[in-house]
């Protein structure tokens, strides 16, 4: 038991994860908005592997989000319509850009690194943008439908039935999540912390700093395009709005509100945000200037987030 | 084949231009401040409405020579209020801060202006063909380009000769040592976002009559200036301006022989840089790090 | 064979030449000091042996193998590790925290994703050593920005330690210490050279720290070598004297 008192803060957090698609609906949600928070919470913490965990500033983010996105909505449009199959295409896709480009951009620091995440970001929009053969352009990508998963002994409705789809990508968060806490909690996690803390003595305790940032890179972005497939199995849509540059910057604010370093603060962060922003949507035209403000807000008056808050002192 | 091609480069300098002028902006507050101004585009989107705005009421001239002063006015408060407090902290608090402007901005401009493109009317003799050969040399596109030379001559007159320009160079290489001599930083940091915005708001009134006025001018334009810095060099003002004009040309030329691949061209050179010389082509080494 | 042997290394930025033509080496077990007033060249000279700066000109021998462009972190694998002169400790982890990272690299565990019971246990015991080392057994758990500067300086060395190095770069260990401290630093040092055989090569301003503890000393100023020889060499050679020794110690 004394286990259960340790993470009696996670056990709960799972108690209301699992039991959401009950309760929502009691209280003015539903439970698409359930399904939408868990997939922007994993998107909010793949990046926070990154920019909490290993203190990197990434801006580009929805880039390999909206690969994940595009790989799932192609495959089932144009190629075989697996769900499966799809989110496969899509996570390996997002997974190839970021090593790539990963590998062009390690050498970068600090601002610099930021500006070219955001470069690479819009490049990638762009691409989306122009292709419309093939990505439906500005459109977006319509005509296909999230495809119910053969399970070999059963077959998991994730089409028509929104909880079933809801605890789906439940499932899929919980695997990502677990993965990134034993990759953090491994000594490849410690060396991670360790370039967070001092990039210099890092080297010279021997690790390969770039290396390192590399890897942390790709596990990040390979993370957040898993998000990005349930993003556009959830819509039965996708379109270049999620490669945006504000799609970038709502992960970052997610993971800042929640509070960057610790481990389910981007959840937290993703759950604020993502039900804010859509009571304020359905109240107001102008949306985007709450959100700009909550960005500005935060910043001056919040920068350690919730979870920081509550922890009480520790370095931003 | 030839008129073509002379087009085309004549094209792609006016858009260089542009992306020099917008990024040069953006550079000189990087370099001094270490904060990258998402809201960049938001601020000449801004320019561009206050000019349209003005318009009625003290002409074009008045509004190409007014509004980006206020432009810069606005910038020299939202520094003073907001950004001032984010400078001791990690870049990351002062990215989010723009980022939550640039959101900001582009809203407002839509809720005073409307969604829909306006229109921005430039006086009749500046729009006519100065050549009947050559067509495309517009007026006002000269008009632009010749504008855009003047306010680079003169940033570059002001950094040389002025005290401020030179207090902003020596505080570009070392801040430290400058605050030391007595100079007031924080005043030095807001004047020179000030400036930085300025010519973010002139970018503004010049996109404005040639490309028309939509809430999302700003944010199509700043990428280029990234792209620009990054090409150009990080930390250099005579890089980024180079930077802007070649990939403007490069864009230009591209769309002779590639139509479709102009846009991307500039993102394809930025790969190469990355690839071949991180810190740009005229970036100073121990910048990146 | 020396250990580590650098010849005629220069490093000059621009028209300055922080190092000009510096030679030395260093045998298995020695312990070196090198000596001279600010500006000497010492610390430049020190981070071209620790990879943090690549030199304008010369070599640098470690073992037999030419390691002039070996990048900082592939050395520490062969077998070189350093502290610096402003200590660089990873201020909000514990203690044990910081020792256990340069261990696990230093077992070529760096980029091991998971790690088994045994190895686990084995990486606690070999920081336990370390801890009881340099008598912070008791502070384990403490955040290392929290600890005393000397505290700090110790958990810096012991994490070089931690590296299994073959020759250990000190940087001023005693830099900014009381007498106290600097006696524990000292006597800490005298133990890695002594109990565990280490090769250490140590610039240090304290001079009495440099002749309790060096087996040979080499003085440099603006940039050059002005003397290298035992301690009671240095102690009597006039020229160190007038240029350095004179002039007070720290």
């Amino acid at each position: 038991m004394r286990w259960m008192r340790q993470n009696i803060s996670t056990v709960l957090l799972w108690i209301v994860l699992l039991t959401m698609p009950f309760w929502m609906k009691a209280v003015g949600g539903y439970t698409e908005l359930a399904t939408r928070v868990v997939v922007m919470g994993l998107a909010a913490m793949a990046l926070n592997f990154l920019l909490g965990f290993t203190g990197t500033l990434s801006f580009g983010h929805a880039a390999y989000f909206g690969i994940g996105a595009y790989g799932v909505g192609m495959t089932i449009k144009y190629l075989v319509p697996s769900t499966a199959l799809g989110m496969v295409v899509g996570v390996i896709s997002g997974t190839l850009a970021a090593a790539l480009i990963g590998a062009l951009i390690v050498r970068l620091r600090g601002v610099y690194f930021a500006m070219v995440t955001i470069a690479f970001g819009q490049v990638f929009y762009f691409i989306a943008f122009r292709w419309n053969s093939v990505t439906g352009g500005d459109d977006g990508l319509n005509g296909w439908q999230r495809q119910a998963l053969k399970l070999g002994w059963t077959t998991l409705d994730i089409q028509t039935h929104d909880k079933t789809f809801y605890y789906f990508a439940l499932t899929c968060f919980a695997l990502s999540a677990l993965a990134m806490a034993l990759l953090l909690k491994s000594p490849f996690g410690r060396t991670l912390v360790a370039i967070r803390e001092n990039e210099r003595r890092a080297r010279f305790l021997g690790i390969n700093v770039e290396r390192h940032l590399w890897l942390s890179f790709v596990i990040s972005c390979a993370f957040v395009s898993v998000a990005g497939t349930l993003y556009a199995l959830l819509n039965n849509f996708t379109d270049p709005r999620a490669l945006r540059w504000d799609m970038s910057g709502n992960f970052v604010i997610m993971a800042v509100l929640g509070g960057m370093r610790s481990f389910w603060g981007p959840l937290i962060g993703a759950a604020i945000f993502v039900v804010l922003q859509d009571y304020v949507s359905s109240v107001t035209e102008n949306w985007m200037s709450v959100v700009g403000l909550v960005f500005v807000l935060v910043v001056l008056f919040f920068p350690r987030g919730v979870l920081g808050l509550l922890r009480g002192r520790g370095k931003l | 084949m030839q008129q073509l091609i002379l087009f085309n480069i004549f094209n792609g300098l006016i858009v260089g231009a542009f992306y020099a002028l917008m990024a040069l902006g953006l550079s000189l507050i990087l370099n001094l401040s270490g904060v990258i101004n998402f809201a960049h585009g938001g601020f000449l989107a801004l320019g561009a409405y206050l000019a349209y705005t003005l318009m009625p009421f003290v002409g074009f001239w008045g509004a190409l020579l007014l509004a980006p002063f206020l432009t810069a006015g606005i910038g020299l408060v939202i520094e003073r209020l907001m950004i001032r407090r984010l400078y001791g902290r990690d870049p990351l608090y002062s990215l989010l801060l723009t980022f939550g402007l640039a959101y900001i901005l582009e809203d407002v401009a839509r809720f005073i202006w409307g969604a829909q493109s306006l229109p921005y009317p430039v006086p009749a003799w500046l729009t006519r063909p100065l050549s009947s050969q050559y067509f495309f040399l517009t007026g006002y596109r000269l008009f632009m380009v010749l504008l855009v030379a003047l306010a680079v001559s003169a940033l570059f007159l002001i950094l040389r000769h002025t005290r401020l320009g030179m207090r902003i160079r020596a505080g570009t290489l070392d801040l430290e040592t400058v605050s030391a001599l007595g100079v007031n930083v924080r005043v030095l940091r807001n004047l020179n976002f000030g400036l930085g915005i300025y010519l973010a708001g002139l970018a503004g009134v010049l996109a404005a009559g040639m490309l028309g006025l939509q809430p999302t001018i700003g944010t199509s334009l700043i990428m280029p200036s990234f792209v620009a810095i990054i090409v150009g060099g990080l930390g250099s003002l005579p890089g980024t301006l180079f930077g802007g004009l070649l990939i403007g040309i490069a864009s230009g030329l591209t769309t002779v022989f590639f139509p479709s691949a102009s846009e991307a061209i500039i993102y394809v050179m930025m790969g190469l840089v990355l690839l071949l010389r991180p810190r740009g082509l005229f970036g100073e080494e121990g910048r990146v790090q | 064979m020396s250990l580590l042997r650098a010849e005629q290394v220069s490093c000059s930025f621009g028209s300055l030449k922080a190092v000009s033509g510096v030679s030395l080496s260093i045998a298995p077990g020695e312990l070196r000091a090198l000596i001279g007033a600010n500006g000497a060249g010492k610390t430049t000279f020190f981070n071209l042996i620790s990879g943090f700066l690549p030199p304008t000109g010369g070599a640098i021998i470690f073992d037999g193998i030419d390691i002039t462009a070996v990048p900082a972190h592939r050395r520490v694998g062969m077998g070189i590790a350093r502290t610096f002169q402003i200590t660089e400790v990873f201020p909000d982890l514990s203690v044990r925290e910081n020792l256990r990272i340069p261990v696990e690299v230093a077992s070529g565990m760096a980029r091991h994703a998971w790690l088994s019971r045994g190895k686990s246990a084995a990486v606690m015991e070999r920081v336990d050593e370390l801890l009881s080392l340099g008598g912070l057994a008791d502070k384990a758990e403490r955040l290392a920005g929290e600890l005393s500067h000397g505290d700090q300086r110790a958990i810096e060395i012991l994490m070089a330690l931690a590296l299994k190095p073959r020759l250990l770069l000190l940087d001023e260990p005693t830099a900014g210490m009381g007498d106290q401290e600097t006696f524990d630093i000292t006597e800490l040092i005298r133990k890695l050279h002594r109990e565990h055989a280490l090769s250490i090569l140590l610039v240090e301003h304290d001079m009495r720290v440099v002749f309790h503890l060096a087996d040979r000393i080499m003085v440099m100023a603006e940039g050059v070598v002005l003397a290298d020889g035992t301690p009671e060499q240095i102690a009597a050679d006039e020229r160190v004297q007038s240029a350095y020794l004179g002039q007070g110690d720290s």
